[in-house]
């Protein structure tokens, strides 16, 4: 990665553990290492993507970025500012710098306030007091959103998917953020519709010099839409690389685990290079990938691998990738 | 490949309406398709193109009222499955066509044993004793690649991840050796990598066991790594029909193109992707003449009032598309 002076954010570190309680006394029985020690950084104007499958601490990754978890350990620094330690009170403003677009548009709408209401929370808050210089804007976020100004007074039902994705993306952009965390933003959206808001993504991120933090699991369209992207396993970031390096030249066996079990509508008759399911039940001592590697070796048992630089700007959780 | 005794299920210009309140919505507008013997077939298409519905009639699985079959034939292995009473089709259901779902977790029953819900699809179909049964459940998860199958007789469905509970529907549907199998979106919940394995144990059974899969999708990739022939459905009804390598090389639709062409790949990094205006209408409200007319970027004049005749390309490759079919040097240029 071209290291400029200074990142957007730069997270060093995270840890957020839940406990898990059992029994009838609920006392904490042991922890989910959700997130175990992430280390990001994201560039001005960039999409720095963050792949992984289910359960493995991208979506904890967002929230703890906007504190709306606490981390256990590790700091986050935006544009320089270490956020972490901050009071809730210290940080309010900072939050209208970084948003959120979550995945389902469905549920992270009020269903019983209109597209206008909805956003003008966020345009009241960015500091527009009369109503009149309020309702232009939200006519100007919905513009550049492309929706119709006349949707202003209807309700999210009466939208499609894509459409209410749409508003999602307008109530972010109210507060005139400079990150945008996007949450799987175009999983829950029929194929037609995905492309639309890809486009709208990058046409914002052109207009308006967004950042974005693209969690996904879909790795067609990170691999389309991402300079930078971090793959994560267990907690823990495994392999980071500008996206062209890592699509071409992945090195962690987890990546291409990963890339090997997606399907290409390029590719006709493609059969999945994957065997039956992994076989070690217990998590082997060292490199949480440990139990499906096909190259796990006596190194490997020892504490997991600090990231091992490969190329430019390309980092690996691996003994054997060194 | 077109002998008559070689299909194995065909659908016929289907139609199912539901019928509510408001005006009547058209889920399944005039659907023909057919499955051969031993054939992986993928309906693909948006939520909402019919594709489930069309399923559900399959099976007779479709809640009448609401639901009504307007019209259609569906005929399974020389038999009308429209006509059927419902004890004869409760008798093929299970054991000569079974049904994978989507969402593992919801089509399990939390309360029973996953040895139990397999074991109880052989015993409705076949007389045979307890201790057989306890065989063929063993062999069953054997088969979908469980590690440990007879420890994990009694487990019930929350002990099993995403992808074992998906291996145990697959179990289940594969418990009486069925001819056609018929999976509704198997992996759309899953993970990439469990989806790869998911993928290639269905194939892998198909051949060791001879059955047929139709296989309903939205996932462009996924087609292409499983289907031997594809149908593309869109606002209930069938756009474009082919083998696979000609839906994904020579597509022939205006649909079908502008899906594969707002697909997001690394080589169109830098790019602007293609992406369909519009969006996919309500089955009730559905435009006349051709239904993705609104979103066509080859639509003409007449495009608003007939519905487009299904256009032969040989060697079953057929599309829904008058404009391209008389214009084949546009469909050259576009596809270029």
């Amino acid at each position: 990665m071209t290291l400029s002076a200074k990142p957007l954010l730069r997270v060093e570190g995270l840890k957020k553990y839940f406990p898990v309680r059992r029994g009838y006394l609920q006392r904490v029985g042991s922890y989910v290492r959700a997130v175990d020690g992430v280390d990001l950084t994201i560039q001005p104007h960039q999409t720095l993507g963050l792949v992984g499958e289910s359960g493995c601490g991208k979506s904890t990754v967002a929230r703890l970025i906007l504190r709306l978890l606490n981390p256990d350990d590790g700091t986050v620094q935006f544009d320089g500012r270490e956020i972490t330690a901050l009071t809730e009170r210290a940080f309010k403003p900072l939050r209208k710098q970084i948003q959120m677009i979550f995945q389902d548009p469905y549920s992270s709408l009020n269903p019983r306030m209109t597209v206008a209401q909805s956003i003008s929370d966020g345009v009241r808050m960015a500091g527009i007091k009369n109503k009149s210089d309020q309702r232009k804007r939200i006519r100007q976020l919905l513009d550049m959103v492309g929706m119709p100004a006349a949707s202003a007074g209807r309700y999210p039902h009466e939208f499609s998917g894509g459409q209410r994705q749409r508003v999602g993306i307008a109530r972010a952009l109210s507060v005139s953020p400079k990150l945008v965390l996007c949450d799987e933003p175009i999983s829950a959206l029929d194929v037609s519709i995905q492309a639309q808001i890809i486009n709208l993504l990058k046409d914002l991120q052109a207009e308006l010099g967004l950042s974005y933090l693209f969690i996904s699991h879909d790795l067609n369209v990170v691999s389309y839409i991402c300079d930078y992207v971090c793959v994560m396993y267990r907690g823990r970031i495994v392999e980071s690389a500008p996206a062209t390096v890592l699509f071409d030249k992945p090195c962690h066996p987890y990546t291409l685990n990963l890339l090997a079990a997606v399907p290409e509508a390029t590719e006709v008759g493609w059969s999945p290079q994957v065997g039956a399911e992994l076989q070690r039940a217990v998590l082997p001592d060292g490199c949480a990938f440990g139990d499906q590697c096909p190259d796990y070796g006596d190194d490997c048992k020892h504490e997991p691998a600090d990231m091992v630089k490969v190329g430019d700007g390309h980092y690996v959780r691996c003994w054997n990738a060194a | 490949m077109d002998q008559p005794n070689d299909i194995l299920l065909s659908v016929e210009n289907l139609q199912v309406h539901f019928i509510g309140d408001g005006p009547v919505a058209r889920a399944v507008d005039g659907v023909d398709f057919k499955v051969h013997h031993q054939e992986t077939v993928c309906l693909v298409g948006e939520s909402g193109c019919g594709k489930t519905v069309t399923a559900l009639a399959i099976l007779g699985l479709l809640k009448q009222p609401p639901a009504s079959i307007a019209g259609g034939r569906i005929t399974f292995d020389g038999q009308s499955l429209l006509d059927m009473h419902q004890d004869e089709l409760r008798a093929l259901r299970g054991k000569r066509i079974a049904m994978v779902f989507q969402e593992p977790m919801t089509s399990l029953n939390p309360v029973f044993t996953v040895g139990d819900q397999i074991g109880e699809t052989v015993l409705v179909h076949e007389r045979v004793s307890t201790a057989e049964v306890r065989r063929r459940t063993i062999q069953l998860l054997d088969d979908v690649g469980i590690v440990d199958p007879q420890g994990r007789l009694g487990d019930y469905p929350h002990q099993l991840s995403g992808g074992q509970r998906q291996r145990v529907m697959i179990a289940m549907a594969l418990a009486c050796e069925p001819d056609l199998i018929i999976a509704d979106e198997p992996t759309t919940a899953l993970d990439v990598t469990v989806q790869a394995q998911i993928l290639s144990l269905l194939k892998k059974l198909k051949q060791e066991k001879n059955m047929a899969i139709q296989y309903i999708t939205h996932d462009l990739g996924v087609v292409a790594a499983i289907a031997d022939r594809v149908y593309v459905m869109y606002a209930g009804v069938v756009v474009e029909q082919g083998t696979t390598g000609i839906i994904f090389g020579n597509a022939r639709h205006p649909y079908t193109m502008a899906l594969l062409d707002s697909l997001p790949t690394k080589k169109k990094r830098g790019q602007r992707l293609y992406s369909i205006p519009g969006s996919v209408p309500h089955p009730a409200y559905r435009p006349t003449g051709c239904p993705f007319h609104p979103r066509c970027k080859f639509r003409e004049p007449s495009c608003e009032k007939a519905f487009p005749a299904l256009c032969d390309y040989g060697k079953g490759h057929k599309a829904r598309c008058p404009i391209l079919f008389a214009t084949q040097d546009r469909a050259e240029e576009a596809h270029a």
